[in-house]
Protein backbone atom coordinates (compact mmCIF):
# COMPACT_ATOMS: atom_id res chain seq x y z
CA UNK A 1 0.00 0.00 0.00
CA UNK A 2 1.42 3.40 -1.01
CA UNK A 3 0.84 6.59 0.92
CA UNK A 4 1.39 10.08 -0.44
CA UNK A 5 3.83 12.12 1.61
CA UNK A 6 1.22 14.45 3.00
CA UNK A 7 -2.31 13.17 3.17
CA UNK A 8 -5.14 13.85 5.48
CA UNK A 9 -5.79 10.58 7.16
CA UNK A 10 -9.20 9.08 7.36
CA UNK A 11 -10.74 8.77 10.72
CA UNK A 12 -10.25 5.08 10.27
CA UNK A 13 -6.48 5.26 9.74
CA UNK A 14 -4.85 2.51 11.67
CA UNK A 15 -1.73 3.79 13.52
CA UNK A 16 0.05 0.62 12.48
CA UNK A 17 -0.59 1.49 8.83
CA UNK A 18 0.87 4.93 9.40
CA UNK A 19 3.97 3.38 10.90
CA UNK A 20 4.18 1.09 7.88
CA UNK A 21 4.06 4.14 5.63
CA UNK A 22 7.26 5.45 7.23
CA UNK A 23 8.89 2.06 6.76
CA UNK A 24 7.76 1.98 3.16
CA UNK A 25 9.62 5.17 2.37
CA UNK A 26 12.84 4.11 3.97
CA UNK A 27 12.58 6.81 6.62
CA UNK A 28 13.24 4.60 9.64
CA UNK A 29 16.26 2.93 11.17
CA UNK A 30 14.54 -0.42 10.93
CA UNK A 31 12.47 0.04 14.06
CA UNK A 32 8.96 1.47 14.13
CA UNK A 33 8.81 5.23 14.56
CA UNK A 34 6.38 7.51 16.34
CA UNK A 35 4.41 9.20 13.55
CA UNK A 36 4.76 12.97 14.00
CA UNK A 37 1.85 15.38 14.04
CA UNK A 38 1.70 19.15 13.61
CA UNK A 39 1.27 19.37 17.36
CA UNK A 40 4.09 17.07 18.35
CA UNK A 41 6.52 18.80 15.96
CA UNK A 42 5.58 22.21 17.39
CA UNK A 43 6.00 20.91 20.92
CA UNK A 44 9.36 19.43 20.01
CA UNK A 45 10.58 22.73 18.55
CA UNK A 46 9.37 24.54 21.65
CA UNK A 47 11.49 22.19 23.74
CA UNK A 48 14.59 23.89 22.34
CA UNK A 49 12.99 27.29 21.67
CA UNK A 50 13.60 26.87 17.95
CA UNK A 51 11.69 28.06 14.92
CA UNK A 52 11.20 25.49 12.20
CA UNK A 53 13.12 27.50 9.61
CA UNK A 54 16.24 27.94 11.73
CA UNK A 55 19.38 26.24 10.50
CA UNK A 56 20.81 24.00 13.20
CA UNK A 57 23.88 22.82 11.33
CA UNK A 58 25.62 22.62 7.97
CA UNK A 59 28.32 20.52 6.37
CA UNK A 60 29.34 22.27 3.17
CA UNK A 61 31.43 19.37 1.85
CA UNK A 62 28.33 17.17 1.83
CA UNK A 63 25.80 19.80 0.82
CA UNK A 64 24.03 19.21 4.13
CA UNK A 65 21.79 21.81 5.72
CA UNK A 66 19.86 20.75 8.80
CA UNK A 67 16.74 22.74 9.57
CA UNK A 68 15.14 22.77 12.97
CA UNK A 69 11.89 21.49 11.46
CA UNK A 70 13.52 18.35 10.05
CA UNK A 71 15.41 17.86 13.26
CA UNK A 72 12.17 18.03 15.24
CA UNK A 73 10.37 15.62 12.90
CA UNK A 74 13.14 13.07 13.33
CA UNK A 75 13.22 13.60 17.09
CA UNK A 76 9.51 12.93 17.32
CA UNK A 77 9.95 9.83 15.18
CA UNK A 78 12.71 8.64 17.50
CA UNK A 79 10.42 8.93 20.52
CA UNK A 80 12.11 11.92 22.17
CA UNK A 81 10.39 14.13 24.68
CA UNK A 82 10.58 17.83 23.80
CA UNK A 83 12.95 18.53 26.66
CA UNK A 84 15.47 16.16 25.05
CA UNK A 85 15.74 18.31 21.94
CA UNK A 86 18.44 20.70 23.24
CA UNK A 87 20.67 17.66 23.73
CA UNK A 88 19.97 16.43 20.21
CA UNK A 89 20.69 19.91 18.84
CA UNK A 90 24.03 20.09 20.64
CA UNK A 91 24.97 16.64 19.36
CA UNK A 92 24.14 17.60 15.79
CA UNK A 93 26.16 20.80 16.12
CA UNK A 94 29.05 18.68 17.31
CA UNK A 95 28.77 16.40 14.29
CA UNK A 96 28.83 19.47 12.03
CA UNK A 97 31.93 20.93 13.66
CA UNK A 98 34.94 20.99 11.34
CA UNK A 99 37.11 19.17 13.85
CA UNK A 100 34.70 16.25 13.86
CA UNK A 101 35.11 16.00 10.08
CA UNK A 102 31.82 14.18 9.67
CA UNK A 103 32.30 12.55 6.30
CA UNK A 104 35.03 10.13 7.35
CA UNK A 105 33.60 8.58 10.50
CA UNK A 106 30.06 8.65 9.14
CA UNK A 107 30.83 6.99 5.82
CA UNK A 108 33.82 4.78 6.51
CA UNK A 109 33.81 1.02 6.15
CA UNK A 110 34.64 1.00 9.88
CA UNK A 111 31.01 1.78 10.65
CA UNK A 112 31.35 4.03 13.64
CA UNK A 113 28.71 4.59 16.25
CA UNK A 114 28.36 8.22 17.21
CA UNK A 115 28.88 8.04 20.94
CA UNK A 116 27.16 10.88 22.81
CA UNK A 117 28.51 11.65 26.28
CA UNK A 118 26.26 14.02 28.18
CA UNK A 119 27.58 16.15 31.02
CA UNK A 120 26.11 18.72 33.35
CA UNK A 121 22.70 19.31 34.91
CA UNK A 122 20.70 18.45 31.79
CA UNK A 123 21.57 14.79 32.25
CA UNK A 124 19.70 14.36 35.51
CA UNK A 125 17.03 16.86 34.52
CA UNK A 126 15.90 14.79 31.52
CA UNK A 127 16.90 11.45 33.02
CA UNK A 128 19.88 10.29 30.98
CA UNK A 129 21.26 7.15 32.57
CA UNK A 130 24.87 7.22 33.76
CA UNK A 131 24.70 4.14 35.92
CA UNK A 132 23.76 0.51 35.64
CA UNK A 133 23.40 -0.54 31.98
CA UNK A 134 24.28 2.98 30.80
CA UNK A 135 25.14 1.70 27.31
CA UNK A 136 22.18 -0.65 27.19
CA UNK A 137 18.44 -0.67 26.93
CA UNK A 138 15.82 0.54 29.34
CA UNK A 139 16.11 4.33 29.56
CA UNK A 140 14.05 6.45 27.23
CA UNK A 141 16.43 9.41 27.09
CA UNK A 142 19.48 7.30 26.27
CA UNK A 143 17.60 5.28 23.68
CA UNK A 144 15.80 8.08 21.90
CA UNK A 145 18.37 10.90 21.93
CA UNK A 146 20.93 8.71 20.23
CA UNK A 147 18.28 7.36 17.93
CA UNK A 148 17.20 10.85 16.93
CA UNK A 149 20.77 11.73 16.02
CA UNK A 150 21.06 8.61 13.88
CA UNK A 151 17.73 9.32 12.15
CA UNK A 152 18.92 12.86 11.36
CA UNK A 153 22.13 11.38 10.00
CA UNK A 154 20.14 9.06 7.75
CA UNK A 155 17.31 11.31 6.69
CA UNK A 156 18.91 14.76 6.60
CA UNK A 157 22.63 14.12 6.36
CA UNK A 158 22.09 11.38 3.77
CA UNK A 159 24.13 8.84 5.67
CA UNK A 160 22.18 5.82 4.50
CA UNK A 161 23.46 2.26 4.55
CA UNK A 162 24.85 1.37 1.16
CA UNK A 163 24.93 4.99 0.02
CA UNK A 164 27.05 7.34 2.12
CA UNK A 165 27.24 4.85 4.98
CA UNK A 166 29.63 2.19 3.73
CA UNK A 167 30.00 0.24 6.98
CA UNK A 168 31.19 -3.32 6.52
CA UNK A 169 29.37 -4.45 9.64
CA UNK A 170 28.07 -1.40 11.42
CA UNK A 171 27.37 -2.09 15.06
CA UNK A 172 24.39 -2.00 17.40
CA UNK A 173 25.58 1.36 18.73
CA UNK A 174 24.54 2.84 15.41
CA UNK A 175 20.91 2.64 16.53
CA UNK A 176 21.71 4.74 19.57
CA UNK A 177 24.70 5.31 21.81
CA UNK A 178 24.03 7.97 24.39
CA UNK A 179 24.88 8.04 28.07
CA UNK A 180 25.67 10.53 30.80
CA UNK A 181 28.84 10.74 32.80
CA UNK A 182 28.48 9.80 36.46
CA UNK A 183 29.54 13.10 37.99
CA UNK A 184 28.49 12.36 41.54
CA UNK A 185 30.71 9.33 42.12
CA UNK A 186 33.82 10.54 40.40
CA UNK A 187 37.42 10.81 41.56
CA UNK A 188 38.23 13.66 39.19
CA UNK A 189 36.64 16.53 37.36
CA UNK A 190 34.15 15.42 34.70
CA UNK A 191 34.87 15.55 31.00
CA UNK A 192 33.19 18.88 30.25
CA UNK A 193 34.98 20.67 33.09
CA UNK A 194 38.26 19.25 31.88
CA UNK A 195 37.41 20.72 28.50
CA UNK A 196 36.85 24.20 29.86
CA UNK A 197 33.15 24.30 30.69
CA UNK A 198 31.72 25.14 34.08
CA UNK A 199 30.34 22.29 36.15
CA UNK A 200 26.87 23.85 35.97
CA UNK A 201 26.94 24.01 32.19
CA UNK A 202 25.60 21.11 30.17
CA UNK A 203 27.41 19.64 27.19
CA UNK A 204 27.37 16.81 24.72
CA UNK A 205 30.60 15.29 23.51
CA UNK A 206 30.38 13.47 20.18
CA UNK A 207 32.91 10.75 19.59
CA UNK A 208 33.17 8.24 16.74
CA UNK A 209 33.94 4.67 17.73
CA UNK A 210 33.54 1.48 15.79
CA UNK A 211 33.99 -0.97 18.62
CA UNK A 212 33.41 -1.56 22.30
CA UNK A 213 35.88 -3.65 24.26
CA UNK A 214 34.86 -4.44 27.79
CA UNK A 215 37.77 -4.80 30.18
CA UNK A 216 37.41 -7.21 33.07
CA UNK A 217 39.65 -7.36 36.09
CA UNK A 218 38.43 -8.51 39.47
CA UNK A 219 41.78 -9.02 41.14
CA UNK A 220 43.50 -5.72 40.54
CA UNK A 221 43.70 -3.68 43.72
CA UNK A 222 46.26 -1.26 42.34
CA UNK A 223 46.10 0.91 39.22
CA UNK A 224 48.97 -0.69 37.33
CA UNK A 225 47.54 -4.18 36.67
CA UNK A 226 44.12 -2.74 35.94
CA UNK A 227 45.49 -0.22 33.47
CA UNK A 228 47.65 -2.83 31.80
CA UNK A 229 44.39 -4.51 30.77
CA UNK A 230 43.10 -1.20 29.51
CA UNK A 231 46.27 -0.51 27.54
CA UNK A 232 46.17 -3.99 26.05
CA UNK A 233 42.57 -3.55 24.92
CA UNK A 234 43.46 -0.28 23.23
CA UNK A 235 46.33 -1.64 21.17
CA UNK A 236 45.34 -5.12 20.05
CA UNK A 237 46.65 -5.91 16.61
CA UNK A 238 43.28 -5.50 14.94
CA UNK A 239 42.66 -2.05 16.38
CA UNK A 240 42.29 0.62 13.72
CA UNK A 241 44.62 3.58 13.75
CA UNK A 242 47.53 1.88 15.46
CA UNK A 243 49.85 4.28 13.72
CA UNK A 244 50.16 6.76 16.51
CA UNK A 245 47.25 9.02 15.77
CA UNK A 246 44.66 7.37 17.86
CA UNK A 247 42.00 8.86 20.07
CA UNK A 248 40.28 6.49 22.45
CA UNK A 249 37.60 6.60 25.09
CA UNK A 250 38.03 4.88 28.42
CA UNK A 251 34.88 4.54 30.51
CA UNK A 252 35.60 3.53 34.09
CA UNK A 253 32.86 1.96 36.19
CA UNK A 254 32.42 1.83 39.95
CA UNK A 255 34.81 -0.83 41.22
CA UNK A 256 37.60 0.20 38.88
CA UNK A 257 36.99 3.83 39.70
CA UNK A 258 37.43 2.92 43.36
CA UNK A 259 40.81 1.35 42.66
CA UNK A 260 42.01 4.57 41.08
CA UNK A 261 40.42 6.79 43.72
CA UNK A 262 42.01 4.86 46.56
CA UNK A 263 45.40 5.04 44.91
CA UNK A 264 45.02 8.80 44.50
CA UNK A 265 46.02 8.56 40.87
CA UNK A 266 45.08 11.58 38.81
CA UNK A 267 43.72 11.50 35.29
CA UNK A 268 47.15 12.61 34.22
CA UNK A 269 48.70 9.57 35.91
CA UNK A 270 46.21 7.25 34.24
CA UNK A 271 46.90 8.74 30.83
CA UNK A 272 50.66 8.56 31.26
CA UNK A 273 50.52 4.91 32.24
CA UNK A 274 48.17 3.93 29.43
CA UNK A 275 50.26 5.86 26.89
CA UNK A 276 53.39 4.10 28.00
CA UNK A 277 51.84 0.64 27.88
CA UNK A 278 49.57 0.88 24.84
CA UNK A 279 52.33 -0.17 22.51
CA UNK A 280 53.39 -3.03 20.28
CA UNK A 281 56.78 -4.08 19.06
CA UNK A 282 57.54 -3.39 15.44
CA UNK A 283 58.06 -7.13 15.07
CA UNK A 284 54.51 -7.80 16.30
CA UNK A 285 53.12 -5.27 13.89
CA UNK A 286 55.08 -6.68 10.96
CA UNK A 287 54.11 -10.27 11.73
CA UNK A 288 50.49 -9.16 11.68
CA UNK A 289 51.00 -7.11 8.50
CA UNK A 290 50.05 -3.94 10.31
CA UNK A 291 53.38 -2.59 9.11
CA UNK A 292 55.02 -3.55 5.84
CA UNK A 293 58.21 -5.51 5.52
CA UNK A 294 59.95 -8.46 7.09
CA UNK A 295 60.95 -8.57 10.74
CA UNK A 296 64.48 -7.28 11.09
CA UNK A 297 67.02 -7.28 13.88
CA UNK A 298 65.97 -4.77 16.46
CA UNK A 299 62.25 -4.96 15.64
CA UNK A 300 61.58 -7.12 18.71
CA UNK A 301 62.72 -4.28 20.95
CA UNK A 302 61.45 -1.34 18.91
CA UNK A 303 58.09 -0.14 20.17
CA UNK A 304 55.35 1.72 18.38
CA UNK A 305 52.92 3.57 20.60
CA UNK A 306 49.18 3.81 20.05
CA UNK A 307 48.98 7.37 21.37
CA UNK A 308 50.99 10.47 20.64
CA UNK A 309 49.39 12.79 23.16
CA UNK A 310 47.86 12.22 26.60
CA UNK A 311 44.77 14.21 25.75
CA UNK A 312 43.91 11.68 23.08
CA UNK A 313 42.82 9.33 25.85
CA UNK A 314 39.36 10.49 26.91
CA UNK A 315 38.48 9.37 30.43
CA UNK A 316 34.89 9.23 31.60
CA UNK A 317 33.16 7.61 34.57
CA UNK A 318 29.88 5.76 34.10
CA UNK A 319 28.28 2.38 34.61
CA UNK A 320 27.10 0.34 37.55
CA UNK A 321 28.62 0.33 41.02
CA UNK A 322 29.01 -3.43 41.23
CA UNK A 323 31.09 -5.50 38.85
CA UNK A 324 34.71 -5.34 37.79
CA UNK A 325 34.22 -3.90 34.35
CA UNK A 326 35.33 -0.91 32.41
CA UNK A 327 35.01 -0.15 28.74
CA UNK A 328 37.47 0.82 26.04
CA UNK A 329 36.19 2.34 22.84
CA UNK A 330 38.91 2.77 20.24
CA UNK A 331 38.19 5.75 18.09
CA UNK A 332 38.48 6.81 14.54
CA UNK A 333 41.77 8.62 15.04
CA UNK A 334 42.81 12.09 16.09
CA UNK A 335 43.86 13.21 12.65
CA UNK A 336 40.79 12.45 10.56
CA UNK A 337 38.26 13.19 13.27
CA UNK A 338 38.33 14.53 16.79
CA UNK A 339 35.76 14.31 19.54
CA UNK A 340 33.91 17.59 19.92
CA UNK A 341 32.19 18.97 23.02
CA UNK A 342 29.28 21.35 22.49
CA UNK A 343 27.27 23.29 25.03
CA UNK A 344 23.61 22.39 25.46
CA UNK A 345 21.57 25.58 25.15
CA UNK A 346 18.73 25.34 27.66
CA UNK B 1 -3.06 13.12 10.56
CA UNK B 2 -0.31 13.54 7.95
CA UNK B 3 2.91 11.93 6.94
CA UNK B 4 5.75 14.33 7.61
CA UNK B 5 8.74 13.91 5.37
CA UNK B 6 11.83 13.75 7.63
CA UNK B 7 14.31 13.95 4.77
CA UNK B 8 16.29 16.73 3.17
CA UNK B 9 18.06 16.11 -0.13
CA UNK B 10 21.63 17.36 -0.44
CA UNK B 11 21.82 20.99 -1.52
CA UNK B 12 22.22 21.13 -5.27
CA UNK B 13 25.27 22.72 -6.77
CA UNK B 14 26.55 22.99 -10.27
CA UNK B 15 29.88 21.37 -10.95
CA UNK B 16 31.64 22.34 -14.16
CA UNK B 17 34.32 20.08 -15.53
CA UNK B 18 37.59 21.74 -16.46
CA UNK B 19 38.30 21.77 -20.18
CA UNK B 20 40.02 18.56 -21.25
CA UNK B 21 43.65 19.08 -22.17
CA UNK B 22 44.82 17.82 -25.54
CA UNK B 23 48.55 17.92 -24.88
CA UNK B 24 50.28 17.96 -21.51
CA UNK B 25 53.76 18.80 -22.75
CA UNK B 26 55.23 21.83 -21.03
CA UNK B 27 52.34 22.16 -18.58
CA UNK B 28 52.54 22.34 -14.81
CA UNK B 29 50.63 19.86 -12.67
CA UNK B 30 49.56 20.43 -9.07
CA UNK B 31 48.88 17.43 -6.85
CA UNK B 32 46.38 17.30 -4.00
CA UNK B 33 47.12 14.65 -1.43
CA UNK B 34 44.19 13.75 0.79
CA UNK B 35 46.11 12.01 3.64
CA UNK B 36 44.70 8.54 2.99
CA UNK B 37 47.33 5.85 3.42
CA UNK B 38 49.57 5.67 0.35
CA UNK B 39 47.88 8.63 -1.29
CA UNK B 40 51.17 10.52 -1.16
CA UNK B 41 53.08 7.60 -2.66
CA UNK B 42 50.59 7.09 -5.47
CA UNK B 43 50.49 10.76 -6.38
CA UNK B 44 54.27 11.06 -6.25
CA UNK B 45 54.58 8.10 -8.60
CA UNK B 46 51.94 9.56 -10.88
CA UNK B 47 53.80 12.86 -10.92
CA UNK B 48 57.02 11.08 -11.88
CA UNK B 49 55.29 9.36 -14.78
CA UNK B 50 53.72 12.57 -15.97
CA UNK B 51 57.13 14.20 -15.94
CA UNK B 52 58.83 11.29 -17.65
CA UNK B 53 56.21 10.39 -20.22
CA UNK B 54 54.39 13.65 -20.89
CA UNK B 55 56.96 16.36 -20.30
CA UNK B 56 55.10 18.13 -17.51
CA UNK B 57 56.59 19.68 -14.41
CA UNK B 58 55.17 19.13 -10.94
CA UNK B 59 54.44 22.53 -9.48
CA UNK B 60 53.64 21.39 -5.94
CA UNK B 61 51.94 18.69 -3.92
CA UNK B 62 49.68 20.01 -1.20
CA UNK B 63 48.17 18.02 1.65
CA UNK B 64 44.58 18.30 2.79
CA UNK B 65 43.76 18.42 6.48
CA UNK B 66 41.96 15.07 6.18
CA UNK B 67 40.04 13.11 3.54
CA UNK B 68 36.84 14.66 4.89
CA UNK B 69 37.93 18.27 4.58
CA UNK B 70 37.84 20.26 1.39
CA UNK B 71 40.97 22.02 0.19
CA UNK B 72 40.95 25.48 1.70
CA UNK B 73 40.26 28.37 -0.63
CA UNK B 74 43.67 29.83 0.10
CA UNK B 75 45.47 26.62 -0.75
CA UNK B 76 43.36 26.10 -3.87
CA UNK B 77 44.09 29.64 -5.07
CA UNK B 78 47.80 29.27 -4.43
CA UNK B 79 47.94 25.97 -6.30
CA UNK B 80 45.84 27.33 -9.15
CA UNK B 81 48.28 30.20 -9.65
CA UNK B 82 51.23 27.89 -10.27
CA UNK B 83 49.48 25.01 -12.06
CA UNK B 84 47.88 24.38 -15.43
CA UNK B 85 46.03 21.31 -14.24
CA UNK B 86 45.54 19.47 -10.98
CA UNK B 87 45.28 15.85 -9.97
CA UNK B 88 43.58 14.85 -6.75
CA UNK B 89 43.61 11.22 -5.78
CA UNK B 90 42.60 8.74 -3.15
CA UNK B 91 44.80 5.89 -2.07
CA UNK B 92 44.23 3.40 0.72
Amino acid sequence: MRYPNRVMADEGYDPAELIEAYFERGWTDGLPVVPPTEKSIAQMLAGAALRGDEVVGEIPERGVVISAEKLAINAVMAGCRPDYLPVVVAAIRGLCHRDFAYHGPASSTGGSAMVLIVNGPVASRVGINSGNNAFGQGTRANATIGRAVRLVMMNVMNTRPGFLDRAVFGNPGKYSFCFAENETDHPWEPLHVERGYRADESTVTVYASNSLNLVYNQLAAEPEPLLRCVADALCNLGTPNLRGFNQSLLVLAGEHTDVLRQSAWSKRDVRAFVMEHARRTLADLKRAARRPGAVEPGDETTYKFAFERPEDILIVCAGGRAGSWSACLPGWGNKWTRSVTTRVEV
Amino acid sequence: MKLFDPTTPPAERTVTLAPRLQDLRGLRVGLVENTKFNSEAILARLGERLVREHGVTVSRMIRKRSPSHAVTEEAADALRRISDFIVSGVGD
